[in-house]
């Protein structure tokens, strides 16, 4: 039988430097708004599986999944907090999805929230560098860029790509991230913009990488028969949810690891939908650095190994092309804000397959969508597909 | 990247020297962290090779913003190190120009200090410089027998 997890409502909080709001403001802004999306009261919600991957380095506090069932009036529903680096947000989807599957509960909220502009940089470059091996690995000095760009260095390496070939992936992004209300970088570049910006670790230059990011976003989950019972409202699903990890380290420098984080989840993903990358229409792929991007379209089986690239470049990723990739602008635009970004990524997708995206980025008929995000060095892959079923 | 000083006095002396995981089933070396189990075969038997300090420069990047432990050395070098016994080990690459890096660039370990904690504690570790020597011989490569770990994964 066919998994299918009703999508009754979801939410989310601009994209952006929110000075004015705490890592609870967020959170409360979102989770209410999806209740209200959804039709539902705080006392409908059984369970809450937050995603928020470094409070306790952000904003020195803990316990955020208790903290919001209280300020969200989730008392006493259950409540719990999930971090898994980069992929958070979509492990807390995937823990929702698992939760509603497994008969348990009927409705739950899923979240995500990160608050990361209340430090310097510095400061949160060095948190971010905990999510992988900061006491052995990345003692050698490395970041997440810097990691990141040894891959980058790797892949054009192999696949014979030039800087300027990649620079289109931030062009295609911003082109859709300017047309995003609820984007943090909301204008649009050329490839010499990109190639024009600061380094921040050789290859990759300022604008192939996200910026930091204040934002959280939520999703209500039921059971199939609760939506199929509001014939009324948008008739999405999550049809698969898929997760993996891959190694913690990046020393090794094969492509193929990078390559099978998301390809191993995707595969299965599309077999627990029934359906094949042909099919999908709207794609919302994990791109915290541009080289991200090829990675992910190549691993979804929407280009062969190290033809990822040029989708951004002849036009078959945009809007009108063979699959819409990133019509959000991605995380190049909205930037990473760490615990939601997985979250983002799936209401992105359902407002596609609903039609309620800005008109500008709204793909045509959007049916079929799918998620991916990644995190660590190599080490969290999550793949989610969703449909818009009808009758 | 801050660690207390009790867990640095576990994890911080082992940095003083150029060493490598190899596994004592199969034969695979791995970076020194590996200290639980072969990734490769899953095996449990794991000891302490001393390396002899001459690599190759595989990848690498230059980080022109730094964690806060490196502010003050950017713009570095730091990339992935062949060594010659075989195992790669990231590490940065000092005492040369960022323009002067390219890969296949000869280098040796050098114990150097690594960066300044937040309280100003000193790390000392292994940090690289560029080896104008001929290229050696290469030393004894490990004996390695085929993965079936990375074959049980290729099946997957």
């Amino acid at each position: 039988m066919q998994m299918r997890v009703g999508v009754l409502g979801i939410g989310k909080t601009p994209h952006k430097i929110q000075h004015e709001k705490g890592l609870r403001d967020l959170i409360v802004e979102a989770g209410r708004g999806a209740m209200d999306d959804a039709g539902v009261e705080p006392e409908d919600v059984q369970a809450l599986y937050i995603g928020n991957a470094a409070s306790t380095g952000f904003n020195y506090e803990n316990s955020v999944g208790l903290m919001s069932s209280h300020h969200l009036g989730l008392v006493p529903a259950a409540a719990v907090r999930v971090e898994a680096a980069c992929g958070t947000g979509a492990w807390a989807l995937h823990l929702g999805c698992a939760a509603i599957l497994s008969g348990l509960y009927d409705t739950v909220m899923v979240m995500g929230a990160e608050k990361m502009n209340d430090l310097a940089t510095v400061e949160g470059t060095s948190i971010i560098a905990q999510a992988a091996d900061a006491k052995e690995e990345y003692f050698s000095g490395l970041t997440f860029p810097s990691g990141v760009a040894l891959s980058a260095r790797k892949y054009m390496e192999v696949y014979g790509l030039t800087e300027e070939d990649l620079a289109h992936v931030s062009v295609k992004n911003h082109h859709y991230g300017a047309r995003n209300p609820y984007a943090h970088l909301r204008f649009e570049c050329t490839v010499d913009d990109v190639m024009n910006s600061a380094v921040v670790a050789d290859p990759l230059k300022l604008y192939e990488v996200c910026p930091m990011t204040d934002a959280s976003s939520a999703l209500v989950l039921c059971r199939e028969e609760i939506l199929r019972d509001q014939p009324d409202k948008p008739q999405v699903f999550v049809t698969a949810t898929q997760m993996a990890t891959g190694t913690w380290y990046a020393v090794s420098d094969t492509m193929q690891d990078a390559y099978d984080l998301l390809n191993k989840p995707a595969t299965r993903a599309y077999e627990m939908a029934g359906i094949t990358p042909d099919d999908i229409d709207v794609a919302e792929i994990y791109n915290s650095f541009a080289i991200q991007e090829p990675f992910g379209i190549e691993a979804l089986g929407f280009a062969e190994q190290g033809e990822g690239w040029k989708g951004a470049k002849d036009g078959s990723t945009w809007i009108d092309g063979k699959v819409a990739v990133n019509m959000s602008g991605g995380l190049l635009c909205k930037g990473h804000p760490l615990g939601a970004t997985g979250a983002t990524q799936a209401v992105d997708i359902v407002e596609q397959l609903r039609g309620t995206a800005p008109e500008e980025i709204q793909r045509a008929d959007a049916r079929n969508g799918i998620s991916a995000c990644r995190g660590g060095p190599g080490a969290v892959g999550a793949l989610h597909i969703y449909q818009r079923l009808e009758g | 990247m801050t660690v207390s000083a009790i867990e640095f006095s576990r994890i911080g002396p082992p940095k003083l020297r150029p060493y490598a995981m190899r596994c004592e089933d199969c034969g695979t070396l791995h970076a020194w962290w590996e200290k639980f189990h072969c990734y490769d075969c899953n095996s449990t038997k794991l000891s302490e090779l001393e390396l002899e300090g001459g690599g190759e420069l595989t990848n690498y990047t230059v980080v022109y913003y730094p964690p806060r432990d490196f502010l003050g050395q950017e713009p570095y070098v730091v990339g992935h190190i062949k060594m010659d016994e075989g195992v790669v080990m990231p590490a940065p690459v000092v005492d040369v120009a960022v323009d002067d890096v390219e890969i296949g660039t000869r280098v040796k370990s050098t114990l150097r200090r690594m960066k300044l904690g937040h309280e100003g504690d000193i790390y000392y570790s292994q940090k690289f410089i560029v080896d104008d020597a001929p290229s050696p011989e290469k030393p004894v490569a490990a004996k390695k027998k085929p993965s079936a770990r990375k074959k049980a994964r290729k099946k997957k």
